[in-house]
């Protein structure tokens, strides 16, 4: 939904009459330089460290080493500890070692206290100490003076911390201006033994603008903690591309920050977003990878405070032919990409993921913040949202049209006007008076409702959700100790203190079936304004003084969002006694919110580039463990073409979340709205995300194993291709379906590069094989969207589409089995309830379809499982097949039958019918 | 709305070899007769009959499951005995909702479908007689309105050309009034022009008996009238006084008027010796001879009377003019074929819906009023814009008041046949498009109109 808002109404009519265009007021969001802390960190230029390891405070237990850090120039003494983590991570932590009063350090994102291996050292002197990271050869360097860790692999240096002198750590401090007492117990805080005969010298600790007070626009940020920012720089030996650090309306590669400003991570509801822009907006993942064609890493900065990220480069001023030139000369540097974090409060905790494959990558970081939930079946079929259906009637038409016009849908939106006046929970009297009447009726086709509910609450004592929160204390309270109040949708709001367990808990219990009122089994939930949103906060938020129990809001901004969409996910599992899986969707996110549900990309525009650039902005969230994402289908502000529309969907239907979104303001766009030609292609689009249905299911499942993206950059599975590195215009969905759908206005074809020097591509509609490792050039037609098979594998589709997946529930399946040159094919099949945590209790069926030497066999991955289903397999199309003399079934039990067959000649396209085998049974077809 | 009309389906026993084939209607049995092979009816391929709906799709065109869901353009004929037949999509058939009220779509899946197309079969009579009993009531009711439709139209028709000869009659009274309006301007002229002459000249005219005599001759008609000696001749006593009339006929020797030749034996005398009379004295009078002047006076009362006449009149003349063009307005509308719409001209009908109160004038505007009274247009009348076979069932307001992200408002108003003329209902489904559903009895179509309709049923 939205962050249109009276007040920023008034916002864009300034913006319009300033600049003429829609866009987003600049004005409103603070630059590094408007930043104090950014500012004060970013004039520190690379050079020597003034950190000095004390090699001599080293203490290695088996899993931890610890050292201080002193700084020469103020004598502050920090505490570096360093982790060697199962599966190739290490973790450092450098915190004060003495701190004036707790430093904020991130609970609730680690899935567990990540589990340790032994460290051992290697050697030492006065210079240093040579750590081994367990069994790979790779070893950590602690150099004394500079201080500064290297690690290496072999005679290979893989990432470098500090190695720029970019350590910073604003240690806490009294106010100069305070009473002379308060020196006098400063004066003894340093005559400490732990700081024995070192007289702080604070040559840094010169106050600066911005230090104790920070004034933005007409908020000001009283700042009682003083100064606490916080920096660190990695160098990366080797890395022209790096990724990630979502959320930004960015290209997949991020580039180099030098002449701008850094990657801002700060939760923001910005109107009217720009592209290709370092600006924060809604979401926050702390995680960069760094790849190239022999090592993929990552980096990992745990920390939820306002942060910014420079990148910079060797190599990004110079020209191709200066590449070439370097490399003809074999001169020259390696090239290399430095990268720094800057966050405003908290410790430095960071967790270096060595790789050295992207799978490595994604495991190493879901070991630490877990995966993808596993999604119920049905969400990840078409939602058809916009702003606002209007009442109950309203829903029933728009119901009838998608069955009058034979399009499928599963979930249908209610946006904030469902409510009463914005109390979130209740329903609007006379819109919504009979909600259960109209979920039943939804219910009995077999679909489902999502109704939006926001965390800011109305203050009005007439509303059973504020005074309870209220009484409860479970408000953010403000700097003076009163509940905190902002303007949000209901007017006047209070903003529930979702960082407290406890509020988590009751905000769960809030969904049970008997306290949400008209609430049902097939209602679920849409978190939105959850950065959060504050309408008259500086810059849109909360300020950052308020306080969440004992931490201000500076700490803890970026996980708001996260914990909002946790204590939701859990109220919708509770409600069902823990049975099924929830569904929620969330605005705003952090590093591990890929836990509790989907995202998208909040209010993008009915524009060609808001198009083109939901394709990086989910292939970015989907390599930092975010798979469940998607862009408003059709663009939430404006208006768009019928051939925007379209184009829309047809790439909506194969990105994660696939939901149509519109704002109030625009004229209505059901599919059917934009004649017979344009329904038909829509229509058409819809109705393959439903026969893919069982692949993508099986994606997430495997994202829910494994950790890995669903829809993914062309590099993670060509990782040695340098030609994927950049490539965001195409994805690949799992490893088999390569998509390149069409983003231009008017086009008239596509060059899509289809990757792997061995390998062939099947084009899924004409069955047209293509060879990998080359730029193929599709033209294109309104109704085509270029999807690629992968030879090699084998996708399992359901072609009967009906009006919801719960309806094709029971269907049979069609096996897609695509050749390699080897003439082998691979892939899975994956059959549970579709919407219930059973498959954690071994319900379920999982199948390797494995084809080789002419045959092509199921089999049994999970023995353990038990599950049975009425789907069997209806037919079978081998593509790349020669023609068969008789083709032979043999089931479970040994029957063998003949199976009737097609041949197309011209496409070598073989078709079984019929073989009829159970989908979860074990069973051979064999080619003669 | 539309109308099915069922044909009863009386092919007993017509083919002994065809088994029943599900989901097909009785017109397409011929296609099914059992044979070894099926041709899929769009020709394509020629399968096995046992391939006829074994739940696997071998026709392009689907033809050959009609009863299962196997192909994914199929269709699937649910005879619904009682109710309407119709076709359902294949993918429709075993999804487990119930789609055919004879729950045959349902034969092999979990759901239990009530059959119920005798109980929709009544109600759809039920609501088919009412929509009937409507339509009889609504066309004789539109009887009437276009009965009083064409009266009122020649009732208007009447009104206009009424008004146009009264602003016929108005014109010539214009133009009459115009004269008389010169006429009395010029008169005043004159009197003034003259006033001023006399006032230089008397001294030297009063000398003589014919110039004394023309200056008394207000008029220049040849005659001294009991006027023209009150304006000039005083008492020698009493200059300010007005001589009465009386006195003025005596000076006039008894008579009302008297002539040079008269005037030179009488009142010249008495003028010259000036013993009891005299002229009035210019040298006083030429202060200001206009203003005080009786006759200039008199000439001024009558143009000014004159003028205001004519003003009347002319304003009389534009407010028919104006009532004239809004009737000719009006009359321009289409009202449709037999002006039965035009009733709804001068009217206006409410209707609450939440919060908001909007009120409907046919031809005229759309607006909303909410409960703090606000008003807001919500367009003004625009054009009739139905389907071209029925143009008068859309009636689109347009202008209306604009909307915050450009545009105006607009209401589009769409007419039922009812038995009485009332807003039904109104939606806004999306921002400042309004929707209106209007019920009256002129919209009732005779077409509609399908005798003897689920007569088997």
């Amino acid at each position: 939904m939205a962050s249109f808002t009276e007040r920023m109404a008034f916002v864009l009519v300034m913006a319009l009459c300033l600049s003429g265009a829609l866009a987003v007021d600049r004005g409103n969001f603070k630059t590094c330089d408007q930043s104090a802390f950014c500012k004060r960190q970013r004039a520190l230029k690379p050079g020597e460290s003034p950190y000095r390891a004390l090699l001599e405070t080293m203490e290695l237990t088996n899993t931890r080493l610890t050292l201080q850090l002193i700084n020469d120039n103020n004598k502050v003494r920090l505490l570096l500890e360093l982790y060697r983590l199962q599966g190739n991570i290490t973790r450092v932590k450098i915190n004060e070692l003495k701190p004036l009063k707790p430093r904020f350090e991130v609970p609730d994102v680690l899935v567990r206290e990540p589990p340790t291996e032994p460290l051992s050292l290697l050697s030492q002197d006065e210079n240093g100490v040579v750590l081994s990271l367990g069994a790979e050869s790779q070893r950590v360097i602690v150099s004394a003076r500079p201080f500064r860790l290297d690690i290496m692999e072999g005679r290979d240096v893989l990432m470098s911390l500090n190695s720029r002198g970019l350590l910073a750590f604003e240690h806490l401090r009294m106010r100069k201006d305070t009473s002379q007492a308060d020196s006098e117990a400063e004066k003894k805080e340093e005559v400490d033994p732990a700081n024995p005969a070192e007289t702080t010298k604070d040559e840094d600790d010169k106050d600066e603008d911005g230090m104790w007070e920070e004034t933005f626009k007409s908020h000001t940020d009283g700042k009682p903690n003083g100064p606490s920012a916080i920096s660190l720089d990695f160098s990366l030996p080797g890395v022209e591309h790096v990724y990630g650090i979502p959320e930004h309306a960015e290209t997949l590669r991020l580039k180099t920050t030098d002449n701008g400003d850094p990657y801002r991570l700060y939760n923001l509801d910005v109107f009217q977003y720009e592209l290709f822009n370092p600006m924060a907006l809604y979401g926050a993942v702390p995680v960069m990878l760094a790849h190239n064609s022999q090592r993929t890493t990552g980096i990992f900065w745990l920390n939820a405070a306002e942060t910014w990220v420079d990148i910079s480069s060797n190599t990004a001023g110079k020209t191709v032919f200066g590449k070439m030139l370097d490399y003809v000369q074999g001169s020259s540097e390696t090239p290399q990409t430095d990268v720094r974090w800057i966050s405003e409060s908290g410790i430095i905790d960071v967790f270096i993921m060595l790789g050295p494959t992207p799978k490595d990558v994604f495991s190493q970081y879901a070991s630490l913040t877990g995966t993808q939930s596993f999604p119920p079946l049905s969400s990840l079929a078409y939602h058809q949202c916009r702003w606002n259906y209007n009442d109950q009637e309203d829903v029933k038409l728009v119901d009838a049209g998608f069955d009058e016009h034979d399009i499928p849908y599963d979930f249908i939106w209610l946006d904030i006007e469902h409510t009463d006046g914005k109390r979130y929970f209740t329903w609007d009297p006379h819109k919504f008076a009979t909600p259960k009447e109209m979920l039943q009726g939804i219910m009995d086709k077999k679909r489902k409702m999502v109704a939006i509910v926001d965390p800011h609450i109305k203050v009005d004592s007439n509303y059973k959700i504020h005074n309870e929160i209220r009484s409860r204390g479970f408000y953010i309270k403000n700097k003076d100790g009163g509940d905190y109040e902002g303007w949000c949708w209901p007017g006047s709001a209070g903003y529930p203190d979702f960082t407290c367990a406890d509020m988590r808990s009751w905000w769960a219990s809030m969904f049970a079936y008997d306290q949400y009122g008209g609430s049902m089994e097939n209602l679920y939930t849409w978190n939105d304004m959850n950065e959060p949103s504050v309408f008259n906060g500086p810059e849109v938020t909360m300020h950052k003084d308020a306080m969440h129990g004992a931490w201000e809001h500076r700490d803890v901004h970026n996980l708001y969002g996260f914990y909002v969409q946790m204590a939701t996910a859990e109220g919708l599992i509770q409600r069902s006694g823990g049975v099924e899986r929830p569904f929620v969707l969330t605005r705003a996110f952090f590093a591990g919110s890929q836990r509790y549900g989907a995202v998208w990309t909040g209010d993008n525009a009915a524009e060609w580039d808001h198009l083109k650039i939901s394709i990086p902005m989910c292939l970015s969230l989907g390599l930092v463990g975010i798979s469940f994402c998607g862009a408003d289908v059709g663009g939430f502000f404006k208006s768009p073409s019928s051939e925007l529309l379209v184009r829309w969907y047809q790439t909506g239907a194969y990105q994660p979340f696939f939901r149509a979104h519109a704002h109030l303001d625009t004229p209505r766009r059901e599919p059917w709205l934009f004649g017979p030609e344009n329904t038909a292609l829509i229509r058409e689009a819809v109705r393959q995300r439903y026969t893919l249905l069982p692949y993508w299911y099986l994606q997430f499942y495997q994202a829910h194993c494994t950790g890995q993206p669903v829809m993914r950059p062309l590099w993670v599975e060509y990782p040695q291709d340098p030609a994927t590195f950049a490539i965001d215009d195409e994805f690949l969905i799992g490893t088999d379906l390569l998509v390149h759908p069409v983003t231009e206005e008017g086009a008239r074809g596509v060059t899509a590069y289809l990757p792997g020097k061995n390998e062939v591509w099947f084009d899924v509609n004409t069955f047209q094989k293509h060879n990998g490792a080359q730029n193929l050039y599709i033209p294109v037609t309104m109704s085509s969207i270029p999807v690629f098979q992968r030879g090699g594998s084998i996708i399992p589709r359901k072609l009967r589409v009906r009006r919801s997946s719960t309806c094709m529930e029971h269907d049979p399946y069609t096996l897609f089995v695509a050749l390699n040159p080897q003439r082998t094919a691979e892939g899975e099949l994956y059959i549970d309830d579709g919407h219930t945590f059973n498959y954690e209790k071994k319900e379920f069926i999982h199948r390797k379809l494995f084809f080789a030497n002419n045959i092509l066999s199921s089999i049994n991955l999970a023995p353990d499982a038990k599950f049975s289903t009425q789907s069997w397999i209806e037919r079978v199309i081998i593509l790349g097949a020669s023609k068969p003399s008789k083709v032979t079934l043999q089931t479970a039990d040994g029957q063998e039958s003949q199976l009737e067959f097609e041949f197309d000649s011209s496409m070598s396209v073989l078709t079984l019918r019929k073989p009829g085998m159970n989908a979860g049974e074990d069973w051979k077809v064999m080619l003669q | 709305m539309r109308f099915y009309v069922f044909i009863a389906s009386v092919f007993c026993c017509a083919f002994a070899d065809s088994r029943k084939i599900r989901g097909i209607s009785s017109s397409y049995k011929r296609f099914y007769r059992e044979r070894k092979s099926f041709l899929c009816i769009d020709g394509s391929k020629l399968i096995p009959f046992e391939q006829v709906n074994d739940d696997y799709c071998d026709c392009e065109d689907g033809s050959d499951e009609p009863g299962t869901s196997a192909c994914p353009r199929g269709r699937f004929y649910c005879t619904n005995l009682g109710f309407r037949p119709h076709y359902i999509p294949s993918s429709r058939v075993n999804d487990g909702i119930c789609d055919c009220c004879d729950a045959s779509d349902e034969y092999n899946s979990h759901i239990r479908c009530q059959k119920t197309c005798w109980n929709l079969g009544q109600r759809e009579r039920a609501y088919v007689e009412g929509q009937m009993r409507t339509l009889d009531e609504g066309l004789r009711l539109k009887q009437q309105l276009i009965e009083e439709g064409v009266l009122l139209w020649r009732e208007k028709q009447a009104q206009l050309r009424e008004l146009q000869q009264k602003a016929e009659d108005l014109h010539l009274k214009v133009e009459e009034h115009k004269k008389r309006k010169h006429q009395a301007d010029q008169h005043k002229e004159q009197t003034l022009k003259t006033l001023q002459a006399g006032g230089a000249g008397s001294r030297q005219h009063n000398n003589t008996a014919s110039g004394l005599f023309q200056f008394l001759d207000n008029n220049k008609d040849g005659s001294i009238t009991v006027d023209e000696v009150q304006a000039r001749v005083v008492t020698i006593h009493d200059e300010k006084r007005l001589l009465s009339e009386n006195e003025a006929v005596a000076l006039l020797g008894g008579g009302r008027q008297m002539d040079l030749t008269m005037f030179r034996h009488t009142l010249w005398d008495t003028l010259t010796k000036g013993d009891n009379v005299k002229i009035r004295d210019t040298n006083a009078a030429l202060d200001s001879p206009v203003v005080e002047d009786p006759l200039l006076m008199a000439a001024d009362r009558a143009a000014k009377w004159e003028a205001t006449n004519l003003k009347k009149v002319e304003e009389a003349y534009e407010t028919v003019n104006m009532e004239i063009s809004d009737l000719q307005q009006k009359l321009a509308i289409d009202y449709g074929t037999d002006w039965e719409f035009l009733f709804l001209n001068s009217q206006c009908y409410k209707l609450q819906v939440y919060e908001y109160t909007y009120t409907l004038c046919p031809f005229n505007q759309v607006t909303q009023e909410n409960t703090a009274g606000t008003q807001v247009s919500l367009g003004t009348w625009g054009m009739w814009a139905g389907e071209p076979k029925n143009q008068y069932s859309q009636m689109v307001y347009e202008n209306g008041e604009p909307c915050w992200q450009g545009g105006s408002r607009t209401a589009t108003v769409t007419l039922t046949c009812g038995t009485e003329t009332a807003l039904r209902s109104v939606k806004e489904p999306s921002k400042c498009q309004y929707i209106m559903d209007f019920q009256t009895p002129v919209a009732c179509q005779p077409v509609l109109k399908q005798r003897g309709i689920h007569s088997e049923l």
